[in-house]
C-alpha cells in the first residue's frame, strides 16, 4: 500500500545499479513534488488531443491518451499509452508505451516505442507533456529508416492502402 | 551568431524586435507594474525542478538558468549540454554562479519560505480534488476485504445474536434480493466514461462519489465480483483514476490498528473514532448493535474532509451490521466532534479537513487524533 514507489526500485535487486538508487532515493519528494507540478499544469492548460493522469495513488505510473493527429492516417484514433518515471526523473526519462496496440513504423509489436528524445536525446526540460506531443507528431511522422515494425514502414508510402490496413488494425485491437 | 571575423564585421545579426524596440525608462517615481504572479514565475522559475530557483546558475554561453543542484545532476546524469538548447557545456565551468539573480528573487519573495509553504498548499488543494476520487478506491478496497472476511464474522454474529436473527433474518434476504442491480449503478457513476480529454481539467466534477445509501452497500459486499468490476473500471479509466500521493484509506479494522512498524507519513492522519459518551449511550439502538465494535481505528489521508468521514462511517457500520439493524435505521447520518479536553465536544463541519482539525485542536503529538461521533435518527 506504500505510494510513490518506483516500480524499477521496488523490484530492483542487480547490485551495480543499487548504489545510483540510493542515491537518487532521498530526492524522491523532489520527484514526486516535479511530477505535482506538471500534473497542476496539465490540468490548467489541457492541451488538445493529449491528456495524462496517474494510473492510481503512486504517482511514478500515468496513463496518457493521445487523439490521432488531424489530417492523417491516425486522424480519429485514440491511443492509450503507460507511462513509468524512474526515482531519477527528469534527469533520466520516463518509460513510455503503447498500451492500446498501434501499427506504426516506429511502434513494435509491444508496444516499444523508437523515439530519440525518450533516449539519447532525452533532456530534463522533457515532461509528460511534450513528451506526448512529441509521440503524437510521430504518430504523423514516422521515421521509416530504422522501422521497428517492417510491415508498416513497407506500407507508409502507399498512404490509402496504409489508412486501410491501420482502420481495420485499430478497429481489431482498439478493445484488447 | 556574432561574426566568425569580429575584426572585420562588428555588427551584430539582430532581430525585428532587437531592431524596434525602444528602451525602458528607468523607473524613478513610485510608478508601480504589475506582474501576474504566473509570469513572474515563469521567469523564477529553473525548468528542471520547476520550483523556484535555488542558487542560481547560469550557463555561459547561452544564459539559461538552473538551480545549481539541479543543473550538475543534469550534467552529470546526462548528456553535456543546456538541458534548454542543446548548447554543448563541457563541464562546470561552462556555468557561472548569478548571485544576483539569488538577491531578485530574495528581494521578490523575502519570505521565501512561506512562499513555497504555499505552493505546497496549493498543490495539497490540488490532492485533495482528487481525494474523493481515492476515497471511493478505497471504500471498495475495504468492501472487498470486508467481503473477504465476512462468512467468518457473520458466522459469530450469529451465535452472539441467537435471539434476534430469526426477526431480522426476513428483512435479510429481501434486502438482498431486492436491491442486485444497485451496485451497477454505483459503478457507472463511479466511472463517468467522459474521459474527453479535456475532462482533467476540471476532475472534481467528472468524479461523483457513489452515495453511500447503506442498502446498496450491502448488497455490493454480498457480489464480490461487481465489486471487482466496480474496482477494475475505477483503475482503467483514465479520467477516473486518482492522483494523490497521500490519498488511502485503510478500510478494514484488521488492518486499522497496524502500522506500528512503518513510519507515518506526514501526510496521513491515524484517529480513533468513539461514540459520543453522552449522545450515544447504551440504550441507543445502534450502540447495542455495535457492542465493541464501536471504537474505531483508523489512517487515512490528512486531505481527507469531515464529510468524507461521516460517509466513510455511515458505509462503514452500516456494512458491519447489515444483519442486525432493523430498515429504518439503515440511513445514518453522524455528527461528528473533536474533544481539544476531556468533555468539550466541539462539533465540526463537514469542509474541515482532517489536517484543518488537528492543526487546531490537536496538539499531542504521536498520539492519534481522538474524533466522536454521534449519530442522529433522522
Amino acid at each position: 500500500m506504500a505510494q510513490n514507489i518506483n516500480p524499477h526500485y521496488a523490484s530492483s535487486s542487480n547490485p551495480a545499479k543499487q548504489n545510483e538508487d540510493t542515491i537518487k532515493l532521498k530526492d524522491n519528494h523532489a520527484v514526486s513534488k516535479r511530477l505535482q507540478k506538471e500534473l497542476m499544469e496539465l490540468m490548467r492548460c489541457a492541451d488538445k488531443g493529449i491528456s495524462a493522469f496517474p494510473e492510481s495513488e503512486n504517482l511514478f505510473k500515468w496513463i496518457g491518451t493521445i487523439n490521432g493527429p488531424q489530417e492523417t492516417v491516425y486522424a480519429g484514433h485514440k491511443y492509450k499509452l503507460s507511462l513509468e518515471f524512474p526515482n531519477s526523473y527528469p534527469y533520466a526519462p520516463p518509460m513510455v508505451k503503447f498500451i492500446t496496440p498501434c501499427f506504426h513504423p516506429n511502434v513494435d509489436t509491444c508496444g516499444l516505442i523508437c523515439l530519440d528524445i525518450l533516449k539519447d536525446k532525452w533532456t530534463a526540460l522533457y515532461d509528460v507533456r511534450t513528451v506526448l506531443l512529441s509521440i503524437q507528431s510521430l504518430l504523423a511522422e514516422p521515421n521509416t529508416h530504422s522501422p521497428l515494425n517492417q510491415q508498416a514502414s513497407y506500407l507508409w508510402p502507399n498512404q490509402p492502402a496504409y489508412k486501410k490496413y491501420l482502420d481495420e488494425f485499430y478497429n481489431k485491437h482498439r478493445d484488447s | 551568431m556574432s561574426s566568425t571575423e569580429p575584426s572585420q564585421n562588428k555588427t551584430w545579426e539582430l532581430s525585428l524586435y532587437e531592431l524596434h524596440r525602444t528602451p525602458q525608462e528607468v523607473i524613478t517615481d513610485a510608478t508601480e507594474i504589475a506582474v501576474s504572479p504566473r509570469s513572474l514565475h515563469s521567469e523564477l522559475m529553473c525548468p528542471i525542478c520547476l520550483d523556484m530557483l535555488k542558487k542560481t546558475m547560469t550557463t555561459k554561453e547561452c544564459l539559461h538558468r538552473f538551480c545549481n543542484d539541479c543543473i550538475i545532476t543534469a550534467l552529470r546524469s546526462g548528456n553535456k549540454e543546456c538541458p534548454t538548447c542543446r548548447k554543448k557545456l563541457v563541464s562546470k565551468r561552462s556555468l557561472r554562479p548569478d548571485p544576483n539573480f539569488d538577491l531578485l528573487i530574495s528581494k521578490i519573495y523575502p519570505s521565501r519560505d512561506e512562499y513555497e509553504a504555499h505552493q505546497e498548499r496549493l498543490l495539497t488543494k490540488l490532492s485533495m480534488s482528487h481525494s474523493q476520487a481515492s476515497l471511493v478506491n478505497s471504500i471498495t478496497e475495504g468492501i472487498k476485504l470486508q467481503s473477504q472476511n465476512r462468512p467468518q464474522r457473520s458466522r459469530k454474529n450469529h451465535d452472539d445474536n441467537s435471539n434476534t436473527s430469526n426477526t431480522n433474518g426476513n428483512t435479510e434476504n429481501t434486502q438482498n434480493g431486492g436491491s442486485t442491480s444497485a451496485p451497477k449503478e454505483g459503478a457507472t457513476t463511479a466511472s463517468n466514461p467522459t474521459p474527453s480529454g479535456q475532462s482533467t481539467s476540471n476532475p472534481a466534477s467528472v468524479r461523483s462519489t457513489p452515495s453511500p445509501v447503506p442498502s446498496n452497500i450491502s448488497s455490493v459486499s454480498k457480489n464480490t465480483s461487481t465489486t471487482k468490476r466496480a474496482k477494475s473500471i475505477l483503475t482503467s479509466e483514465r479520467s477516473e483514476e486518482s492522483e494523490s500521493s497521500d490519498g488511502r484509506t485503510e478500510g478494514e479494522n484488521s488492518m486499522d490498528t497496524e502500522g506500528e512498524g512503518e513510519p507515518l507519513n506526514p501526510n496521513e492522519i491515524e484517529l480513533v473514532f468513539k461514540p459520543h459518551p453522552t449522545e450515544m449511550t447504551g440504550d441507543n439502538q445502534l450502540m447495542r448493535a455495535l457492542r465493541d465494535s464501536s471504537v474505531r481505528y483508523l489512517k487515512t489521508t490528512a486531505n481527507a474532509s469531515v464529510d468524507h468521514l461521516s460517509k466513510y462511517l455511515a458505509m462503514r457500520l452500516t456494512l458491519d451490521l447489515d444483519a442486525e439493524l432493523p430498515e429504518a435505521y439503515r440511513l445514518l447520518n453522524f455528527c461528528i466532534y473533536v474533544a481539544p479536553a476531556p468533555g468539550q465536544f466541539v462539533p465540526l463541519a463537514g469542509s474541515q479537513t482532517l489536517r484543518q482539525i488537528n492543526d487546531k485542536f490537536w496538539k499531542v503529538v504521536n498520539k492519534p487524533l481522538e474524533m466522536y461521533y454521534s449519530w442522529k435518527k433522522t
